[in-house]
């Protein structure tokens, strides 16, 4: 693993904190990752099922290069990098310092769960007697107070919730590793100090603070009070005062103390009639106040805080280059509106998140589509725009997402239901606007049957006998429908995640006006200040996808401010020591047993382990260590390995994933292949058999040793492969995603070739003027291409076009050939195609014939040379969709209802008086667009909505153009009048075929770039090494599209950051010998690393795209695919082992 | 529920010039998105000739013609369902009153027997600081200057007497105790 100097901090281990921790890590810097939860995963870890195939597939994000310093489990569980140091239940405190070296300091808070000693066997849970609502399942299942916060994490130790725990100890007294360190003693060290002048109050506080198990100490008045505190030893951590007392005053006694005693935290006990005394004491130093009469309710919460923060008390002080926010959103409670839908009332109307837990295998009803009174659930109705799209709760935005997720939920619902479900969606406007959307949703209609329904139900009622639901709306037309569902679901929207408001007064940073943070013009992940980004959906709303680059993107901006204050250096040189190669030597193999300060073995049971398996002539050594998973354990271990310098080594312990970071160290230093050092796990036979006989235990231990060493023993031991890297990188393109994916690379100091086909850089850039935003287009252009020219480790090839090429990642070979026939040939590493795209042509609605009729960018156009005339203009009608979402072009281009919008405005703007008719289809104003559909409503722009079966059309007339629409509210035709009419064409690729092919890219079938995985690698080709940005990925808006550069520049760069990339040790090869050239295991992998070789004749594996799978194992006929570290003998050993 | 039948689809489209007092209404309702939340809340769309939708439709599309030929504003029972639903927060019953009052100021022939009930309740409350039902009715009649309209209304006030709901009263100037404040409204209006 390449490490480098620098470190950055990542706030949110949600998907897009894991994929900037990931990418920084990958890049070689060192992340601590930190979440507020006590699990990582956020808000994915309760979401099984994701569009568009319906699965889930996060596994995709892990380390596809160099895999072996990463987990390679299911990364919904969890996981852990070398370079990542993840800290849960932690928060950030404070921020200090310059970009580059930022003074942060963070707050860990303690668990009474000892993470370290919980082996998970959860004894705990079954002796603990409170039970509340678990948020995991969305409230509609109970946990324990001390539970599981996610059922599969790894790892997964119990953790006490504080505001449910009674503290009664049960927990304690069975754990079996004494993890739980529950105990009075502990709050006992936390000593309370009541000041009162009356005895009753005194008295109830001691007894109501002395059983929550805290040291409780009186004083009848404030000199009292002075006496003790300078009489006691140990300090007083708290002090409850009471303000009006004979003699000194509360306030007198607050001043005294903190004058002596800084460290006593005081919270003031008031009377009503002097709240305004107690809140001037806040300002003198008392922490709060408490009115009396108080509630324990009011009272011990407080405390606990206080008790916390004692707990907590040293913060984490670490010095880190960028700061990343991946902090994620919140999600509406219809609850808390002014209609809410029956929701908390009824049981059968749930949020989406309720219902994704209800059909999940984890769920309350273990995925089955049953509601709480046991009746099947076959009649679904989604109500879409819940929290969204609703000024009346201040939330003028649309929350991006709801309309996907509700049909990926009906399409799930459906599919569990064994089809027999009724699935319907009411909506305003089906906002299908990414990539793929629009045919997922019109495949959910045409071939699953969901009912897609325009129209807005405001109220829900409840049949009282059978506690179905009743739901009445108008559909276009007028007409009132009624209809009666099994279970209601609300879409809800977004609302800012909790606390992004203290945090962004903390950071000094701006929030929107709906409260979620706000990024620089034209950066999707650049704030005001230097060196702190956001990612994911701290700046609203994203789906997994947009999540993801954004994540990349933030991390590449992280990445860039660390190297450029010196991060970037490397602080091993790698490669590392040379492996040694013993595959010539036969197996000498150290068995290192832990003993668990002897809870695994007693005496004679290590005698007969130790004779048992030195009879095993692969077995050089069997030694027993105390601990190995403390420091001392760890170097006593590596002591024994340098001093017999065996071949293999087996460690017997618990938690296998804690070694692994632990002996790729290891590894390095001795120059033992890691591939031929394991961990079994020893530990967990113990607990599963609780009842076991000590003769069962021993044999089960046996059996998980013998696995383990009939797996190394037969591993082959020829050491690994690495593929050259040629650190240099092409980018093909040179509009704005091109050149920023360009600077991005350059500036970490990898030289790049800018391959544009045009004279000039710029691409889309030189006819956009100004975005719906009103930022200045032509500054940003100006500036960039700029940079890139000046850039010295920037080649621009324009007026040049890539004639051929050929290679894999690490090395790829490029022809580009200038206009006058010139080729050059360009050795590169990665690739990255931003070939971008046009807006489409058209022939509709006599587009061509007529100077009235333009696209959107001809007005743009025409606009900025001054060739229309505002004020010239009477009417002007605009027309959505033209020859888009509907086939053969079935995809919405994104950007054309904002352009839409944009130029409305614009018009409107310059001349009031001209009247503008938009037509729609569904207007995509995603996101916090909505504002400016608002804005345009407002500004008496009239928007009819028009059905793709009925179109719109134009007649040209003597004097101007006819514009007929139905329109569906009045259910009647309607003419317009019209001196303009402006279509919406959508946009092209301009991605050749031959071109992405010869990269071994490939294309969607609209002619954009096919990512290996939408979601989770949403700027990979399959074929590592190959990334694409801007428009040539998906229609997207300017800066969206450097979103995605800034990603591909981010996925780039930990293929660049070596000089030789190693194999990992799963790693598929082929026995030519046997092969027959069959080719069915190049179409079984999944990841496409192999192909056919026809120089040699044969098959060949990249071995840095294998991921070791084994699907082309099962493929072949010959049993020519072989799987390193599992092959057949092997796999047998094991099995024999296994069975012993 | 059966479809509603629509007198006339309108004529002509969209309308360049848009009278005054419609313009202060559409700018009252111009952030509408058309999401029919009024219309699925109304508990008298069953009787309107446009629903509510369509009826603000027809306000921001400048139908003048058709919206005031048409019954739905007059058929609000300012119920404020879909003010309180709305999730633009549009003002709408308010603005359904407004509608009302531009009907009544511009004689509108379509809705003259609203206009005259409203004026002629108007007036019992002015003579008696309530609603005088027979004198009412007397008023309303009269001023319809149809003398079959009254026999129309024969059974229902036959049956409303039975139960003593409606008795005789004859038609008296009253004390007009209330005069000031309706000289005051009127002064109000006019200043308008």
């Amino acid at each position: 693993m390449n490490r480098k100097n620098g470190k950055a901090l990542v706030v949110g281990a949600g998907i897009s904190g894991i994929r900037a921790a990931l990418d920084l890590a990958e890049f070689g810097y060192g992340v601590t990752l930190i979440d507020r939860a006590s699990h990582a995963g956020g808000l994915l870890s309760q979401l099984d099922y994701q569009f568009p195939n319906n699965h889930c597939g996060m596994c995709k994000m892990l380390p596809l290069i160099e895999r072996d310093t990463a987990s390679q489990y299911c990364l919904r569980k969890g996981f852990f990098h070398e370079n990542i140091q993840m800290l849960l239940s932690t928060e950030l405190l404070s921020v200090d310092g310059e970009p580059g070296h930022f003074q942060v300091s963070l707050k860990q808070k303690q668990n009474w769960v000892d993470p370290d000693l919980c082996m998970g066997c959860g004894l705990c849970t079954e002796v603990c007697p409170v039970e509340v609502p678990d948020a995991f399942n969305a409230g509609l299942s109970k946990r324990k107070a001390i539970y599981l916060p996610i059922p599969h994490a790894i790892p997964n130790p119990y953790v006490i919730d504080f505001a449910a725990c009674t503290l009664c100890g049960e927990c304690e007294k069975v754990c079996p590793t004494h993890a739980i360190r529950l105990s009075e003693q502990e709050r006992k060290k936390f000593r309370i100090l009541v000041v009162d002048d009356e005895l009753v109050v005194r008295d109830s506080l001691k007894e109501l603070l002395e059983e929550e198990g805290f040291f409780v100490n009186m004083a009848e008045s404030g000199t009292q009070a002075l006496e003790i505190l300078s009489g006691s030893e140990t300090p007083y951590h708290l002090m409850l005062a009471d303000i009006k007392m004979p003699g000194m005053d509360g306030v007198e006694l607050l001043q005294k103390t903190k004058e002596r005693f800084q460290d006593t935290t005081v919270i003031m006990m008031t009377a009503y009639a002097t709240v305004e005394t107690a809140v001037e004491a806040m300002k003198i130093g008392a922490l709060d106040y408490l009115i009396k009469p108080f509630e324990p309710d009011t009272l011990i919460p407080m405390i606990l805080r206080v008790y916390e923060d004692f707990e907590t008390a040293g913060a984490l002080q670490a010095e880190f280059g960028a700061i990343v926010l991946t902090g994620g959103t919140a999600y509406y409670d219809p609850g808390t509106g002014k209609n809410t839908l029956g929701y908390g009332v009824y049981p059968n109307v749930m949020t989406s998140i309720e219902f994704e837990r209800l059909f999940s295998g984890s769920g309350p009803s273990q995925g089955r589509l049953i509601r709480f009174d046991g009746k099947p659930i076959r009649k679904v109705a989604w109500l879409q725009c819940i929290g969204s799209r609703d000024i009346q709760l201040e939330a003028d935005f649309c929350s991006n997402i709801c309309c996907m997720y509700a049909v990926k939920e009906a399409l799930i619902a459906k599919e569990k239901a064994a089809d027999d479900l009724e699935a319907s969606i009411l909506y305003m406007d089906m906002r299908t606007f990414g990539k793929s959307f629009q045919r997922y949703r019109d495949e959910a209609e045409q071939v699953h049957g969901v009912r897609f329904i325009r129209g807005r139900a405001h109220s829900i009622t409840q049949d009282r006998s059978s506690g179905d639901l009743l739901i009445r709306y108008g559909d276009s037309g007028g007409k009132i429908h009624e209809m009666v569902q099994d279970a209601v679901i609300l879409s809800v929207g977004q609302r800012p995640a909790a606390g992004s408001r203290v945090l962004a007064d903390m950071l000094n940073l701006p929030l929107n006006p709906w409260g979620f943070f706000e990024s620089l013009p034209f950066s999707p992940t650049r704030t005001v200040r230097d060196g702190v980004f956001i990612g994911g959906s701290f700046s609203g709303l994203k789906d997994i996808s947009e999540s993801v680059i954004h994540a990349s993107a933030a991390a590449l901006s992280a990445s860039r401010i660390i190297h450029a204050s010196g991060g970037g250096l490397a602080i091993q040189a790698p490669p590392d020591s040379e492996t040694l190669d013993v595959s010539r030597e036969a197996p000498r193999l150290l068995l290192a047993l832990c003993t668990c300060d002897g809870a695994i073995f007693d005496e004679s049971g290590k005698r007969a382990l130790r004779a048992h398996f030195e009879s095993d002539p692969a077995v050089d050594r069997v030694e027993f260590l105390e601990q190995v998973c403390t420091a001392q354990g760890w170097s006593a271990f590596s002591e024994r390995v340098k001093k017999h310098r065996p071949n293999r080594v087996l460690i017997g312990a618990c938690l296998p994933y804690v070694y692994n970071a632990k002996l790729n160290a290891l590894s390095r230093e001795i120059g033992l292949s890691r591939a031929l050092m394991d961990v079994a796990d020893i530990r967990s036979p113990l607990f599963c058999a609780a009842d076991a006989s000590r003769e069962e235990v021993d044999a089960a231990v046996k059996r998980a040793l013998g696995m383990g060493i009939a797996k190394l023993k037969e591993t082959d031991p020829t050491p690994l492969p690495s593929t050259p890297v040629r650190q240099r990188a092409l980018v093909v393109g040179g509009g704005i995603a091109g050149m920023t994916a360009a600077l991005a690379v350059a500036d970490h100091g990898y030289p790049v070739d800018l391959v544009e086909q045009e004279a000039a850089l710029g691409g889309n850039l030189h006819w956009i003027r100004k975005t719906i935003e009103g930022n200045e287009t032509q500054s940003l252009l100006e500036e960039t291409v700029a940079r890139v020219e000046k850039h010295p480790n920037i080649q621009v090839y324009a007026g040049h076009h890539v004639a051929g090429a050929w290679g894999e990642v690490g090395q790829f070979f490029t022809s580009i050939e200038a206009g006058d026939g010139a080729v050059t040939t360009i050795e590169h590493g990665v690739t990255i195609l931003a070939t971008g795209g046009i807006e489409a042509k058209t022939k509709s609605y006599g587009h061509g014939t007529s100077e009235a009729v333009v696209t959107q960018k001809e007005l743009e156009e025409k606009l900025t040379e001054g060739r229309i005339e505002p004020a010239a203009l009477q009417s002007v009608v605009m027309i959505q969709c033209v020859d888009s979402r509907e086939e053969p072009r079935n995809y919405c281009s994104r950007v054309c209802c904002a352009s839409a919008l944009k130029h409305a405005l614009f018009l409107k703007e310059k001349n009031p008086s001209i009247k503008i008719t938009i037509l729609y289809r569904d207007l995509m104003a995603y996101g916090f667009l909505e504002s400016y559909y608002t804005r345009a409503r407002a500004a008496d722009i009239l928007f009819v909505q028009y059905d793709v079966k009925n179109k719109p059309s134009v007649v040209q007339e003597e004097g101007g153009l006819l514009v007929k629409v139905h329109e569906p509210i009045l259910d009647a035709p309607v003419e317009i009048e019209a001196d303009l009419v402006v279509l919406a064409t959508g946009i092209v690729p301009t991605l050749p075929e031959p071109l992405a092919e010869a990269f071994g890219a490939h294309l969607d079938p609209d002619g954009f770039f096919r990512e290996a995985e939408s979601k989770w690698r949403p700027v990979d080709a399959l074929k590592e090494g190959v990334f694409a940005c801007g428009i040539a990925h998906s229609p997207r808006s300017i800066t969206e599209s450097i979103a995605t550069a800034e990603a591909a520049a981010q996925r780039s760069l930990r293929i660049l950051n070596q000089q030789a990339l190693p194999a990992s040790k799963v790693t598929a090869v082929v026995r030519h010998s046997l092969c027959i050239l069959c080719e069915r295991c190049i179409d079984a992998c999944p990841y496409g690393a192999r192909d056919f070789d026809l120089d040699h004749t044969q098959i060949r594996v990249n071995p840095l795209m294998c991921q070791g799978c084994g699907s082309c194992v099962t493929a072949c006929l010959n049993g020519a695919s072989v799987l390193e570290g599992f092959e057949k003998q092997q796999m047998l050993d094991v099995i024999d082992a296994a069975l012993l | 529920m059966d479809q509603i039948q629509h007198p006339e689809p309108p004529e002509k489209g969209v309308s360049t010039t848009v009278p005054a007092p419609l313009r202060a209404i559409q700018e009252r309702v111009y952030a509408c998105i058309q999401c029919g939340t009024c219309t699925g809340s109304c508990p008298n769309a069953f009787a309107m000739d446009y629903t509510p939708r369509a009826m603000w439709r027809l306000v921001l599309m400048g139908e003048k013609e058709t919206l005031f030929n048409s019954r739905t504003f007059l058929l609000c029972s300012a119920c404020y369902y879909c003010t309180l639903r709305c999730p633009r927060g549009l003002p709408l019953t308010e603005t359904m009153e407004e509608l009302k009052q531009i009907a009544a100021r511009e004689n509108h022939p379509v809705h003259k027997k609203s206009v005259l009930f409203y004026r002629n309740f108007l007036e019992s409350v002015r003579r008696h600081g309530r609603v005088r039902e027979m004198e009412f009715m007397t008023l309303y009649f009269l001023s319809l200057k149809n003398p079959f309209t009254p026999l129309q209304f024969t059974p229902l006030g036959l049956r409303l007497m039975g139960k003593g709901k409606v008795g005789i009263q004859v038609p008296s100037k009253g004390q007009r105790r209330l005069e000031a404040l309706f000289r005051k409204a009127e002064e109000l209006e006019e200043q308008e």
